[in-house]
């Protein structure tokens, strides 16, 4: 599914994005505050939905090849958050819902 | 004895300045064996040989009068006047210098005059210490070891067009998260840069990640290295301590020495090391309490299979 129907999907207001991401096609969500378990998990080019709002969801994001990060439970990200998604070139969006609303909302776009 | 070549055009700036930087203070020994002038040769001999000097400052109320060494004892013996006393022999004139003079006038003395010994006045002109060459020798070799381990950590080797290996030292501080992360995503740009395979880039930016964490929330500061050659990768993990107590124990899954304040930035779950252990195709570690902990973790990169030109005729390549 394209990254920008994931998006809709949780009614997300994107902070930052590369528009050459709306259409990378996405399979496969991580749905976690801790890094140290994002940073087991063996996901191709997952989207990162977390309620942690930090520079290390960003880089840890980053660093398992996340195409994005979706901050949960109506979270702001702090300018410098959005600066270093840019930088990352990760698309960083944020959603009012709740982060159990939020990973139920994209399991059933992804048909799981 | 041979002159000391220490010209300011040929020296490395580096060593200039610490030879202005050092003073004789610094480096003169300060376990100042001296004699009276009364004393006879015959005691010099016995003090010479009980403390292991070949020359002795002559010294009365903190007064310098001469120094006398071991050329002016043979000299003795051979005129067998063992009992004469000291006074005779010295040499009244003794070449000093001033604790607050830097090294570098000091090595010139060296030159300048044809003693092995200097002894060394503070402001009130009472003898502090003496200086010799190898009072020198060990002082400089041990702040040239500290410059070069400085130097070492800052080193980076320049990457031109023919360069296969890539080699780069991040210094982590205790506690910083702000900047934790940071030379793991340059490590992850590096290796995209030189077209390696995602999924392998993937693994080494984890065990770079899960170490530089582990470096900023365990460690009192320390360095990450990372080497790419062309058919491996290294990160190495080095830090001065605290060093951990059970390293077997440090590697069981879900074990933590981590603070609340850790957890909340979404670490410290104990998964860090047997992490980077998971990602690495070999992986050490080794750490001693009060001394630190070093850990490497490697990636074997496959072999480039050279493809043959396609205008071969495939009977032609070699093992087709």
């Amino acid at each position: 599914m394209k990254l920008s129907e994931l998006l809709q999907a949780v009614e997300a207001e994107v902070l930052w994005s590369d528009p050459a991401h709306d259409a990378t096609d996405v399979a496969n969500v991580i749905s976690s505050d801790l890094m140290s378990d994002v940073l087991m998990m063996d996901a191709e080019q997952p989207l990162l939905l977390s309620s942690l709002v930090s520079d290390q969801s960003l880089r840890t994001a980053n660093v398992v090849g996340a195409v994005a990060l979706v901050v949960a439970n109506g979270k702001i990200p702090p300018p410098n958050m959005v600066e270093l998604a840019q930088e990352l070139g990760i698309t960083l969006a944020r959603t009012e819902m709740a982060k159990f609303e939020a990973s139920v909302a994209l399991g059933k776009a992804l048909g799981r | 004895m041979e002159p000391l070549q220490l010209t300011a055009e040929q020296s490395p700036l580096l060593f200039l300045e610490l030879l202005y930087k050092l003073r004789v203070r610094d480096v003169m020994a300060k376990d100042l064996v001296t004699i009276a002038r009364s004393a006879t040769m015959r005691d010099l001999k016995r003090l010479m040989q009980e403390r292991k000097v070949s020359g002795v400052p002559v010294v009365e109320n903190k007064r310098l009068y001469g120094i006398v060494s071991i050329e002016d004892l043979i000299q003795a013996l051979e005129k067998n006047r063992m009992n004469a006393p000291v006074s005779e022999f010295m040499a009244p004139n003794a070449v000093t210098v001033e604790e607050n003079m830097p090294l570098s006038i000091v090595m010139s003395y060296f030159n300048k005059y044809d003693y092995r010994r200097f002894p060394v006045l503070n402001a009130s002109n009472e003898p502090v210490g003496i200086i010799t060459a190898r009072s020198i020798n060990s002082r400089l070799l041990m702040e040239l070891f500290r410059e070069l381990a400085r130097i070492e950590n800052q080193y980076v080797l320049p990457v031109d067009d023919n360069a296969t290996c890539y080699f780069k030292t991040y210094r982590i501080q205790k506690a910083d998260f702000d900047n934790a992360g940071k030379a793991s995503t340059e490590i992850k740009n590096v290796l995209r840069d030189r077209g390696i395979a995602a999924k392998t880039i993937r693994r080494v930016a984890i065990a770079a990640y899960e170490l530089e964490i582990n470096l900023a929330v365990h460690s009192d500061g320390g360095t990450l290295t990372f080497r790419a050659d062309e058919d491996e990768i290294q990160i190495v993990s080095k830090d001065q301590g605290p060093g951990i107590a059970d390293v077997s124990l440090a590697m069981k899954e879900g074990w933590t020495t981590a603070n609340e304040w850790v957890k909340a930035m979404g670490f410290g779950a104990g998964m860090g090391l047997p992490n980077a252990k998971r990602v690495a195709d070999e992986f050490h570690i080794a750490s001693a309490l009060g001394v630190g902990t070093n850990v490497t973790a490697r990636f074997i990169l496959p072999k480039a299979v050279p493809t043959p030109p396609a205008s071969l005729p495939a009977a032609a390549v070699p093992g087709a």
